[in-house]
């Protein structure tokens, strides 16, 4: 899916240009069809494993007035990339928003950033190129990785060659917008730990996990950014390790997961390239929140709304996904990562991860 | 009152003091009494009222006489009064109505016609002279010139108010220029505050009446009203009234002064729709009402003591054995006949068997035998009146009834019968019989019997009796006693009759209406309906309702609603007339237009005209100014407008569809062309032209021409949703060829070239034809709206 050479992302552009100009000659309505992007229009890919988009699709025809508008975006927003490519630039996603505003014609802007966010997923996913081919990005990566492991960086400024544990402070080696511009160089890793919050990722740092059991903590910051995914699917895939995910035990948490393995709703036409589906989940389980006595917070509605939609997302349909959620509806409780520092703040490196781990045969 | 009735055994003188008091209203002090019901109560309204009566009086002249009228209405200040002139083009006037017809009030030709006509009473253009000289001492200037004389009538005319009569002051022969017609100048004490009211009477008459040209002429301005067509409106005939719209009075006023004998010949001739059949049907239910009917009894049975033929036999003395038997039993075979029977029935057996008994044998049955032997069988058939009212009062009434109570009921209404009688009764007698046994039992017995138990059983024993064959009264008997008058009203509204004839009625019709409207409003959308003719109280009436919407007509505030009886403008009392309460009534949201609170007259740029043509328009008052609320009429004020206000609801849908189908392609003229700007620039290409997938974006329909070699083909496309019923015309400059049906017409050396395809929805079709390939081709196409069409050929 990935192409490494601009030139040919702009000529996949092209086309899609070069289409709708021969629709416009014919006397056709242009138009574009892109995959219907919903719950209901995702299906797992048994070759892949992960989850890709199906059958049904949407036309953005302009027929309407709606339509009509977005393929004009579309249009300047083609011009806009062929032109940022043909001089190897790049820009934000953001940086693409504001730039529509001095578009002269006023129907071409971008009403929102979503909007345009949107658009380059459509273009993404119609042309079958990347948005990092498009030199777009996003507005922060952040997200870091510490650990056992050499990399070499090709950077605007040169080739950097970077150990993730000794080239680098507390702070960890940040991930650039394109994963794909790093080689692996060497690595003492046993398995990959992607942590979700910052302050576990800090606390496994403190206390020397990395270093102690050879893990490369990858911070996920959250939903984690297409970098962050990507970095980790090549650590799995290039590197033979196994990816375990440690995160908060709330529904929202398990799409983190979910995303991490199986790819995102929003994303599935990437999902060969971003997602992990070997990766496992550690925790907080809901079984953890009944076995270690763990502070609690009530679920919220949305939660249990979230945990009900999550049971029929075709994502969770296993058999240890629908058991836990279903205790979890049980027992009408959230916990998150750091309330194991109930048990004292060494509890989470000493005790619960090493014996999860055990469990999981990674360790 | 009472004060001198205390008086009154007290002395004489109260009378005679009463008399002095007593003498003729002159018509002046009437008139000044009553002005307000004739609408003359204020110097700005009595003008627009003498305006009004003097123009009717002139359409109507004009109508009569088949003449395309020409009107022409001027008003002079002249400080202290206004003049007034009106002038026609009508027939004229003869020499000797000039004088009665102005100097007289209640002097007219269509008070006693049934025919629909603007005036009526002959109060109008009379009371307008008298309003004239009464408030201005001057007398009334009518010139008037008939079509076949040189020279023209001049008449200066006051009404004499003690003895309303004309009274003529100067009388004289003069030229006048037009070739026929009639002036008639006015003055009086008035003002123009309600000038509005006047333009608004003008400009409605002209809407109303498009085969008419007036001209206004005001101290400070003109106004002119061009007529919209040269058809006169159907000329109306008069009819005879119906049966069901005529009133007590005027029944008795008819008979009496009938050249008719019987009553079936009165009705027949007097009333129209009046057949024998429906003479026969008047006189059976008037007999029914002035004689009653006869009680009907069961005959006895077999099994029963007293036969007929039995009693028949013992009442018959010395007539022989045989002439006896056959007698009796002639006249029982003859009662069996029917289920029950009735005394004449008894009577007219024996008169006709005894005859027959008569001849067979040679014996005499003379008057003497043939009564005993009526009076016989009479009793024999009244013996057991109780068990034959017992039978109908148990049918009549509900199951639940107390068998009692009915015995009860039934021994008293058997007693009202008295034996030896003939059993006649009315309806009337009916009824007070059944009250009269219900009530007793109620009283005595502890029974209930209700209204509808009561009415019940009168039914049934009205049923029950039977018609009596006498022979009803003379016409001018009837109409000489009050009572039989009025049962002969009654028996006419009894019987069904069919509606009225409509000849006497001429609508605008629909065609018209639009016209009218469009003369005086510069609208967008015009809409009409005339509904069928529908009565009420015997009078026909026609109901038209047309609507103007859009254009020029004032966007503020709430609907023009203008109302029309037989042609004339309602000006005043708009809230007491039945068509403002109706227009009120009317959910207009449902019909596209702005209705705040979802009642009363809706706002918006719209004009709602509803006209009524009738042989007798009901209004609320003399002054005709607003129509009664009669229900048959509102029901069909509203069907009319409705029937106008769905035209109206599809032209403001379409409307809206075709102002979002503009909107819509504006922005896409912009959208577009930006888009197929920057596709040429992206990929490097030569210029786009677009207007092809406009138009089927819009779902227009496409026009294409091909050509190749000497075939030339028209693709039409049609992108929309509907058929397309197009014209498609292309003119060629060389003859064309395998034309394959359509229509050629050579024409200057130009070839029209016409086809009337009907496209499909999402559909094509091709019209193909030979032509030299060096020949100049140019296409029309008809039939769509220029929004959804475009011609790429």
């Amino acid at each position: 899916m990935s192409t490494d050479d601009t030139s040919d992302a702009r000529e996949q552009l092209l086309s899609l240009a070069n289409q709708f100009y021969e629709q416009f000659d014919d006397g056709t309505v242009p138009s574009m069809e892109v995959p219907t992007r919903t719950k209901t229009n995702i299906e797992y890919n048994e070759e892949s494993d992960v989850w890709v988009y199906g059958d049904r699709t949407s036309t953005r025809s302009a027929k309407s007035i709606r339509g009509a508008q977005k393929l004009l975006k579309a249009t300047y927003a083609i011009d806009f990339l062929t032109r940022q490519l043909e001089e190897d630039r790049s820009s934000t996603l953001r940086e693409l928003y504001y730039l529509s505003e001095s578009w002269d014609l006023d129907e071409a802007q971008f009403s929102s950033q979503d909007e345009s966010n949107q658009l380059i997923e459509d273009l993404e996913i119609v042309s079958g190129v990347t948005r990092e081919d498009f030199h777009m990005r996003p507005e922060e990566s952040g997200a870091t990785v510490m650990g056992p492991l050499k990399i070499r960086e090709q950077t605007r400024r040169g080739e950097r060659e970077i150990h993730c544990q000794k080239d680098v402070g507390e702070g960890g080696y940040q991930i650039p917008n394109n994963p794909d511009t790093i080689d692996f160089l060497d690595h003492d890793a046993d398995f990959v730990l992607a942590v979700e919050t910052g302050g576990m990722r800090d606390r496994l740092v403190e206390n020397g996990f990395d270093e102690e059991y050879n893990a490369l903590v990858v911070h996920l910051k959250g939903q984690p950014a297409r970098a962050t995914r990507r970095l980790t699917k090549r650590l799995h895939d290039e590197l033979d390790l196994p990816v375990m995910v440690f995160t908060d035990g709330d529904p929202w948490s398990y799409r983190i997961y979910g995303s991490v393995t199986y790819g995102s709703i929003k994303s599935a036409h990437l999902s060969e390239y971003l997602a992990t589906p070997e990766a496992e989940y550690v925790g907080i389980r809901p079984e953890d929140i009944v076995e270690y006595d763990l502070p609690t917070d009530p679920l919220s509605d949305s939660d249990v709304n979230a945990l009900e939609s999550e049971l029929e997302d075709p994502r969770f349909q296993t058999e240890f996904w629908e058991e836990q959620i279903k205790l979890q509806l049980d027992i009408e409780k959230k916990s998150e990562q750091q309330s194991l520092a109930a048990r004292g703040l060494d509890f989470v490196t000493d005790t619960y991860l090493p014996e999860r781990l055990t469990e999981m045969g990674v360790l | 009152m009472t004060s001198y009735q205390s008086q009154l055994g007290s002395g004489d003188g109260i009378a005679e003091e009463l008399a002095e008091g007593q003498r003729a209203i002159s018509i002046a002090e009437f008139f000044e009494k009553n002005k307000h019901m004739l609408g003359f109560d204020s110097g700005a309204r009595g003008l627009v009222t003498a305006v009004k009566e003097a123009v009717d009086n002139s359409l109507d002249a004009c109508e009569e006489a088949a003449i395309l009228p020409d009107i022409y209405v001027e008003l002079q200040d002249e400080g202290d009064y206004y003049r007034l002139i009106v002038e026609d083009n009508g027939p004229g006037i003869t020499k000797e109505q000039i004088p009665k017809i102005f100097g007289k009030l209640l002097y007219g030709s269509r008070f006693h016609k049934r025919e629909q006509a603007r005036g009526q009473q002959g109060i109008g253009i009379s009371a307008a002279v008298l309003y004239s000289q009464l408030t201005s001492g001057k007398p009334a200037k009518v010139t008037s010139r008939t079509q076949e004389r040189e020279d023209a009538q001049y008449f200066e005319v006051i009404v004499d108010t003690d003895e309303n009569e004309p009274e003529i002051s100067v009388e004289e022969t003069t030229t006048w220029e037009r070739p026929h017609g009639t002036r008639i100048e006015l003055e009086m004490e008035a003002n123009m505050r309600a000038r509005q009211q006047l333009h608004d009477y003008i400009t409605h008459t002209a809407v109303v009446n498009p085969h008419a040209r007036i001209e206004l002429q005001e101290p400070k301005a003109e106004f002119k009203y061009e007529r919209a067509t040269d058809t006169l409106p159907d000329e109306t005939e008069e009819i005879r009234p119906h049966p069901h719209g005529v009133e007590l009075g005027t029944l008795i006023k008819m008979g009496e002064e009938t050249d008719s004998y019987s009553i079936s010949g009165f009705v027949q001739e007097e009333f129209t729709r009046v057949g024998q059949k429906t003479a026969n049907s008047i006189i059976d239910s008037f007999r029914d009402r002035y004689f009653g009917r006869e009680m009907a009894w069961r005959l006895p049975q077999q099994h029963e003591d007293a036969t007929v033929t039995d009693v028949v036999t013992d009442a018959v003395v010395n007539k022989g054995q045989d002439a006896t038997a056959d007698f009796a039993a002639g006249i029982t075979k003859r009662l069996e006949n029917g289920d029950r029977v009735a005394h004449h029935q008894v009577v007219e057996a024996a008169e006709e068997v005894g005859d027959e008994v008569q001849t067979a044998y040679g014996t005499t049955f003379g008057s003497t035998v043939r009564e005993n032997a009526v009076e016989a069988a009479w009793d024999a058939i009244t013996a057991e009146r109780e068990s034959d009212i017992y039978t109908l009062v148990d049918d009549a009434t509900t199951k639940r009834k107390d068998d009692a109570v009915i015995q009860a009921v039934t021994e008293r209404l058997a007693a009202k019968f008295a034996q030896g009688s003939h059993h006649r009764v009315t309806g009337g007698d009916l009824r007070e019989y059944v009250d009269r046994a219900a009530d007793m039992t109620e009283e005595r017995d502890d029974g209930t019997f209700g209204d509808t138990a009561r009415e019940n059983i009168v039914d049934a024993l009205w049923e029950t009796a039977k018609q009596v064959p006498d022979d009803p009264p003379k016409i001018h008997d009837v109409a000489a006693d009050r009572d039989s008058a009025s049962e002969l009203l009654d028996a006419m509204r009894a019987v069904d009759i069919i509606s009225p004839p409509t000849g006497c009625l001429a609508p605008i019709t629909e065609e018209l209406v639009e016209k009218g409207l469009g003369k005086e409003y510069n609208a967008d959308f015009f809409a009409a309906a005339t509904r069928d003719a529908s009565v009420h109280g015997g009078d026909p009436f026609i109901v038209e309702a047309g609507i103007a919407y859009g254009g020029d007509i004032e966007h503020e505030g709430s609907a023009e609603v203008l109302r029309f009886a037989n042609r004339v403008p309602l000006v005043y009392q708009r809230g007491a007339c039945a068509t403002t309460d109706v227009v009120k009534n009317i959910n207009w949201r449902n019909y596209g237009l702005d209705q705040p609170g979802g009642s009363g007259v809706p706002n918006g740029p719209a004009v709602i005209m509803v006209h009524i043509a009738s042989t007798n328009v009901p209004f609320t008052s003399e002054s005709k100014d607003a129509v009664a609320n009669v229900p048959e009429m509102e029901d069909e004020i509203e069907l009319a407008i409705r029937e106008a206000a769905r035209e109206l609801k599809s032209f403001l849908n379409k409307r809206r569809s075709m102002r979002q189908r503009r909107e819509k392609q504006n922005k896409l003229a912009t959208i577009l062309p930006e888009m197929a700007e920057k596709l040429s620039s992206v990929t490097d290409k030569k210029e786009l032209e677009i207007d092809n997938t406009m138009a089927r974006i819009m779902n227009d329909v496409l026009v294409t021409r091909e050509r190749e070699g000497e075939t030339v083909r028209l693709v039409v496309e049609n992108n929309d949703d509907s058929n397309a019923e197009l014209e498609v015309t292309d003119i060629v400059d060389a003859e064309p060829t395998a034309v394959n049906g359509a229509n050629v017409v050579k024409m200057d050396d130009e070839w029209f070239i016409k086809w009337n395809p009907t496209v499909g929805a999402s559909d094509e079709s091709v019209l193909e034809y030979t032509l030299t390939d060096d020949a100049n081709c140019d296409i029309a196409v008809d039939g769509i709206e220029d929004e959804k069409l475009t011609v790429d050929a």
